[in-house]
């Protein structure tokens, strides 16, 4: 039972990073990026070439990865979403083309690197220490106390500075916050910055764990849509809630079931809660036309 | 000539795949991206069908037709009465949780190594084993599936449709229900995507969950995407660009693993190019606009 607890937290602290940065860009440009998984990818392959590669130290591998992840997240930004937005795209239209985004990155990063599996950690795994009857390794601590100063230091960006309120200004009514002076499309370039450089450490951090794949993309924006809908999109508490839960559950179930049905699980909690409370724990109630 | 064949066949099955999420996604607004789940749980529900009981075509479609429409109610009903937005999470999230199915129940579906040795199908005493037979076989049921969102798109039900796609609000107040219709429309959609599968399975004689990814619903929204949402020969122009297109490649001379993934790049940058420039499409008619 202590173990399936720590490898809780662990899984948590780096799918609230991922949720965070999925609500973030949700809940202020308003539609459903599917390249983000594309871009969490990239992030891990591009520490991965930095520091397994070309030998550098991996504290550079991870801020290039962070920084190249920001970067791709902006560029979908500037290049495809703003333009159609100013052309007056619909929602739908912004999430098809980020579907197509999606499968351009990823079979890139397919084409460039391969499909086999790449590892970023070049020293062995060790076999961990024992903390309260579990056994956690290195890394999995380094894991859990990064993504908790990042949910941290998020928080005092959006509540402490006055760029944070004009960002919780967009993201509340875009109409109402362009009305008293605040640059809209400033704001939402933000929120993929940052959503995208939060995505990027949850998938470098991962990859420290465990191997990459082209295809990491896709679990990983399915646990960011699954936490981020459980713990209610765009708020800090509920990406870190949603993400417990999400992460408890898969791991309990690990008891009963073979642990490849771990995916799977995570969504069948996401479908729970899309019927009982699709707002999300922390979530507000969703505004739809009605009469 | 067999070549030709099979190119003609695997258009013929895109354009019923096309045509059934074209239905959904471009007559009434809801893009779903479970449709290779749908095609999927098609094709190892008849695969499995014809390997143990040895059942005729009509009784495994008609088998599968019931699985399949179950689990479309069963999904849409909860998905379908929240926001439009969260309809595409539900059906990304049933997407991963069929492939996570298709993956992991090994003792049925024999897991990543697939179901390899599947029958050929026997329609009422027609056993189609050649070539030519399962073009014949395929496009039989692709005329069906056409006529079907011909006759469906030209009926009272069809201009309720495109009223919700339009305006979801004004067809309530017209006293339309709209939950029911939209779930219905879901249930024909995945049906259709279903049989399609079923045929494939036949076709193909072995099959396996990389056939059933993201990446083949990505494909099959792309061929409805080019060709043009909302309208009826949309679906059947986007097949034939869109299936044709590797093909093409091929003769290029690309080594396989690279034409694979630049295949699917030129998927992704038709998407995104489509989308910014003409998102109705070649021939379309909707816009993808709320």
């Amino acid at each position: 039972m202590e173990q399936v607890l720590v490898n809780s937290i662990v899984a948590a602290s780096v799918y609230a990073l991922l949720s965070l940065g999925f609500g973030l860009i949700f809940s202020t440009a308003r539609f459903f990026h599917f390249a983000h998984g594309a871009v969490y990818a990239w992030a891990a392959y591009v520490a991965f070439t930095v520091s397994a590669l070309w030998g550098w130290p991996l504290a550079i591998g991870i801020i290039c990865g962070i920084v190249a992840a920001a970067a791709l997240g902006s560029a979908c930004e500037l290049v495809v979403y703003r333009t159609m937005r100013r052309r007056g795209a619909s929602t739908l239209t912004l999430l098809l083309s980020g579907l197509g985004l999606y499968m351009v990155m990823q079979n890139g990063l397919s084409l460039v690197f391969g499909d086999g599996n790449k590892a970023l950690r070049t020293w062995p795994a060790g076999e961990g220490f024992a903390l309260a009857g579990a056994r956690v390794t290195g890394v999995q601590i380094a894991i859990v106390i990064a993504a908790s100063l990042l949910l941290i230091a998020v928080w005092l960006l959006l509540h402490r500075t006055g760029v944070g309120l004009r960002f919780r200004a967009v993201s509340n009514d875009q109409d109402l916050a362009s009305a008293v002076g605040t640059h809209v499309d400033r704001s939402i370039l933000l929120a993929f910055a940052l959503g995208s450089a939060l995505a990027g450490g949850a998938a470098i951090l991962i990859s420290l764990d465990v191997d990459m794949t082209p295809n990491m993309g896709f679990i990983g924006l399915m646990m960011a849509v699954a936490a981020s809908i459980v713990g209610g999109i765009g708020s800090i508490p509920g990406a870190a809630l949603g993400a417990l839960i999400v992460a408890f559950a898969q791991q309990l179930s690990a008891w009963w079931l073979p642990s490849q049905w771990q995916d799977p699980i995570a969504f069948g909690i996401l479908f729970v809660f899309l019927i009982i409370r699709p707002q999300g724990v922390f979530g507000q109630r969703i505004k739809k036309a009605s009469i | 000539m067999t070549y030709l064949l099979h190119v003609a066949t695997m258009i013929v099955i895109y354009t019923m795949l096309a045509c059934s999420l074209n239905l959904l996604a471009g007559y009434c607004g809801l893009v779903s991206i479970a449709h290779a789940a749908f095609y999927g749980f098609g094709a190892y529900v008849g695969a499995l069908l014809a390997i143990r009981f040895g059942c005729d075509l009509l009784v495994e479609m008609a088998c599968v037709t019931l699985v399949v429409g179950m689990v479309a109610l069963l999904v849409g009903w909860p998905a379908l009465r929240i926001l439009d937005d969260y309809f595409v999470l539900v059906t990304f999230a049933l997407q991963a949780i069929a492939f996570g199915v298709f993956n992991n129940c090994v003792s049925l579906t024999g897991g990543p190594l697939g179901l390899p040795g599947i029958p050929p199908p026997s329609l009422l005493g027609w056993r189609v084993s050649t070539h030519l037979g399962f073009l014949g076989l395929t496009s039989l049921f692709c005329m069906i599936t056409l006529a079907f969102s011909f006759l469906l798109v030209r009926s009272p039900i069809g201009r309720i449709l495109v009223c919700v796609r339009e305006d979801e609000v004004f067809a309530k107040v017209l006293g339309k229900d709209v939950v029911r219709v939209k779930i219905s429309l879901f249930m024909i959609s995945a049906c259709f995507a279903a049989v399609a599968g079923v045929i494939y399975a036949h076709y193909t004689t072995f099959i396996d969950p990389t056939s059933f990814t993201i990446n083949e619903s990505i494909f099959v929204i792309s061929i409805v995407i080019i060709g043009g949402a909302g309208s009826l020969s949309g679906p059947i122009v986007g097949a034939v660009i869109l299936v044709t297109l590797p093909e093409v490649l091929r003769f290029a001379g690309l080594p396989s693993d690279i034409a694979a993934n630049s295949r699917q790049i030129i998927y992704g940058t038709v998407i995104v190019v489509m989308m910014m420039f003409r998102p109705q499409g070649l021939l379309g008619k909707y816009r993808f606009e709320r």
